[in-house]
């Protein structure tokens, strides 16, 4: 949204000259009446050139998201035309509807336990690969692999069936004594094992960890070593705040998409959100409240609601940023 | 790049054609005649039915036989386990391009036909769709308001499945009927024969059915014509408490099994020795339990009050066409061959439950699971009552919710007095809105 929303005020700002006219001298050249002339026609040809964008922009991003906001105020079951009833679809999502409030709150344990977990295997693994080269092209392979397939239908049902009463997690934790009895079976496993799969798909932010590693000069580290500072010194001093913005880029990056889990979810429950609602992720929820139910203004309610929680957790992270991100050049 | 010239031909002749389509609209007034099928049109239908690749096979062997008659029809058929089913529908309806024929189900019904969404099959009835063999009884299942919307294929009953091979290796006596509490005293002697390998059954509170058998021995419904519940909370936390007893002493089979069976249950599993659903389920659990297994019992659900007469026959499913088909003709055409050929009575049997139409009926060649169906339903004949009004809107959506909340009762994640009050308040939005 936010680049989106810079590429709307950088060409707001240029418009007064004409979108396309970036030439330095148009300005002085505008009292004369056939340089005018020239002038509105490469605008409208600029205008041209930016309809499908707009089109697309308005067609596909903005009226839809005013209508679903519209939608949240209203009571629709996609058959008839929608009716207005208030904030009433609101009211009931924080009063009278449990699964919701079962929804809200294990997304909310699956986004903080999970991203960070996630975060850190990243950077691990990354720190790992950055140390040597040898075989690097290979790990660095194997570890993406996992992101790339990773919301896909063939995974989650491997991943179930790994984890199934007879699958081979239970099979080698039995042999150590443990008997759990499959996981996705188990309303007390199955957050547990979806976060684990979250995890075990670092390989997209360990990309960007390591992109970040190789950035960090050298000298910094043989300077630090010079002070006699060991690995540990070394990787708190000099790792982490270097390393900051990528840090909180993944982090935000990390939150967000954790909070639209959706498909792994929808798979390993069938679709149904089970055992005992554990599955039943916010964004599973509301799709199941719209499409199953037929209830399309409830479920553009939670949806809104999705976003503004997301909003205000991207808000408050850019506020600390502050206080730990530290960008080259900076003087704080 | 543009001439005017050009423009102002187009639009003359545009204007044109347009004055001679409305001129054929207005002048022939055609007398109304009974819509016939033109046989040497070629044709495309859609056909949409929920199911397994058991039933799959069957579809795929009518629309041969339907292509034998009919070659000019093109069928392509699309199938879906039952909740995708109807998800993809509502996404369809809401795009206005529903598959031209679908298998639908009864809960749906008035909703979808309230909402004109349903092709109206007056029109076709006696001519295209024969219904010399429908009995009236079963044409009025597909009647909302004053118009038909869907042809029954066939009807099923409430019934109680048992699986005799468990049972022997239990060594435990078929249920002999009785009272629900009988029925879970036999329940926990099968679990506790069974060794911790075989149970007796799942927690049938989890299935609105089964509560409202109970109202309907009282006298009493699920929903009126107008969507009045026939319960109170206090009936329905009765209902749910009644079997409290099961729950906690590990008669039945534990949620957590069940959840890693999905999509098979505990039943086609060969976990549990009985099951409380429709009677025409037989062959969809026989082909999931697999080799071993030939025969299941089939016999009549608890009594709550004798001589009640809380049984009834539904339509197990429809034939539905949609309103925006473009060949309604060709589309009741197949509606009339799935619902009453012959050949569709031979190969579905009573996959679909037992042919509503004589001559499917008839032509029927029942297998012995089918033949047991039949007999089913004749035994049950005195507790058979008048079937309930066709479900409310929304149905499909408390039926679910009660599911639901039944496998969190069962996983113990939820008390009763919580489970009433969330049923009660999803019943208040779905029956107001």
């Amino acid at each position: 949204m936010s680049t989106t929303a810079t590429r709307v005020i950088v060409t707001g700002k240029k418009s007064s000259r004409g979108p396309l006219s970036g030439r330095g001298k148009g300005e002085q050249d505008l009292h004369r009446p056939g340089q005018r002339s020239r002038q509105v026609k490469e605008s409208l040809a600029g205008y041209g050139f930016l309809i499908p964008w707009l089109v697309g922009f308005f067609g596909l991003t903005l009226v839809p998201m005013a209508y679903s906001l519209y939608l949240s105020f209203t009571n629709y079951n996609i058959f008839s035309p929608p009716k207005w009833i208030g904030l009433d679809n609101y009211v009931r999502m924080f009063t009278n509807d449990p699964s919701f409030m079962q929804s809200a709150q294990i997304t909310l344990i699956y986004v903080f336990i999970g991203t960070p977990i996630t975060l850190l295997a990243a950077l691990l693994i990354a720190m790992l690969l950055n140390y040597r080269d040898k075989g690097a092209g290979f790990y660095r392979s194997a570890f993406y692999a996992p992101s790339l397939i990773g919301g896909s239908v063939s995974v989650a049902i491997v991943w179930r069936a790994m984890f199934a009463g007879d699958g081979p997690v239970d099979t080698t934790l039995s042999f150590f004594g443990i008997n759990l009895g499959g996981w996705f079976g188990n309303p007390a496993l199955v957050l547990p094992a979806m976060i684990l799969l979250s995890v075990w798909q670092f390989g997209a932010t360990m990309v960007i960890f390591l992109a970040g590693l190789k950035q960090i000069p050298k000298e910094l580290y043989e300077a630090a070593e010079m002070d006699g500072a060991n690995a540990w010194h070394r990787f708190r001093a000099v790792t982490i705040p270097m390393l900051s913005p990528v840090i909180f880029f993944n982090l935000l990056l990390g939150l967000i998409g954790a909070f639209q889990v959706f498909a792994s979810a929808y798979i390993i429950s069938n679709g149904s959100g089970g055992p005992a609602g554990m599955t039943n992720f916010i964004t599973l929820y509301l799709y199941k409240r719209g499409f199953s139910d037929g209830q399309m203004g409830y479920a553009s309610a939670i949806a809104w609601v999705l976003l503004v929680v997301v909003a205000i957790i991207a808000f408050i992270l850019f506020r600390t940023q502050r206080s730990w991100v530290h960008y080259a050049g900076d003087n704080r | 790049m543009f001439s005017k010239k050009r423009a102002f031909a187009g639009v003359a002749l545009a204007t044109g054609a347009a004055l001679v389509l409305a001129g054929c609209a207005g002048g022939g007034d055609a007398p109304e005649a009974d819509p016939t099928f033109d046989p040497d049109e070629e044709v495309t239908l859609d056909l949409a039915f929920w199911g397994n690749d058991v039933r799959a096979e069957l579809y795929d062997e009518a629309i041969a036989a339907f292509n034998e008659e009919y070659p000019n029809i093109t069928v392509n058929a699309t199938f879906l386990d039952f909740p995708s089913f109807w998800e993809k529908r509502q996404t369809e309806a809401a795009g206005g391009n529903l598959p031209d024929v679908m298998q639908f189900d009864y809960s749906y019904l008035r909703q979808y036909s309230e909402n004109n969404l349903l092709l109206d099959l007056d029109p076709y009835l006696g001519n295209i769709i024969q219904t010399d063999p429908l009995p009236e009884n079963i044409l009025g299942i597909g009647v909302v308001g004053d118009t038909t919307y869907g042809i029954a294929t066939s009807t099923n009953a409430w019934g109680l499945f048992t699986n005799p091979v468990l049972l022997e290796q239990a060594g435990v006596e078929e249920f002999p009927g009785g009272s629900w509490d009988d029925y879970a005293a036999w329940m926990t002697e099968v679990t506790e024969a069974g060794g911790g390998d075989i149970w007796g059954g799942g927690d049938y509170t989890g299935r609105i059915q089964n509560f409202e058998l109970q109202l309907r021995s009282e006298g009493s419904y699920l929903f009126s014509e107008d969507g009045e519940p026939g319960f109170d909370e206090a009936r329905l936390t009765e209902f749910w408490e009644s079997r409290s007893d099961i729950r906690e002493d590990g008669t039945i089979i534990p949620q957590s099994r069940v959840e890693e069976l999905v999509p098979k249950g505990g039943f086609d599993s060969a976990l549990t020795a009985s099951e409380l659903t429709w009677d025409n389920f037989g062959a969809g659990y026989l082909a999931g339990l697999g080799e071993g297994y030939t025969e299941l019992g089939l016999i009549a659900p608890p009594v709550t009050e004798e001589g009640a007469k809380d049984l009834y026959l539904k339509p197990s499913m429809l034939h539905t066409i949609s309103a925006k088909t473009e060949h309604p003709e060709a589309a009741a055409t197949l509606v009339d061959f799935l619902v009453n050929s012959p050949e569709s009575g031979e190969i579905f049997g009573t996959n679909r439950g037992l042919p509503a139409s004589e001559t499917a009926l008839a032509a029927a060649e029942l297998d012995p699971l089918s033949q047991q169906v039949k007999d089913y339903e004749a035994s049950i004949a005195d507790r058979l009552g008048d079937a309930p009004p066709v479900p409310i809107v929304g149905y499909g959506t408390l039926e679910e919710k009660f599911r639901q909340i039944g496998v969190e009762l069962a996983f113990g994640t939820i008390t009763v007095e919580d489970a009433v009050s969330q049923f009660f308040s999803e019943m208040d939005v779905v029956l107001t809105s």
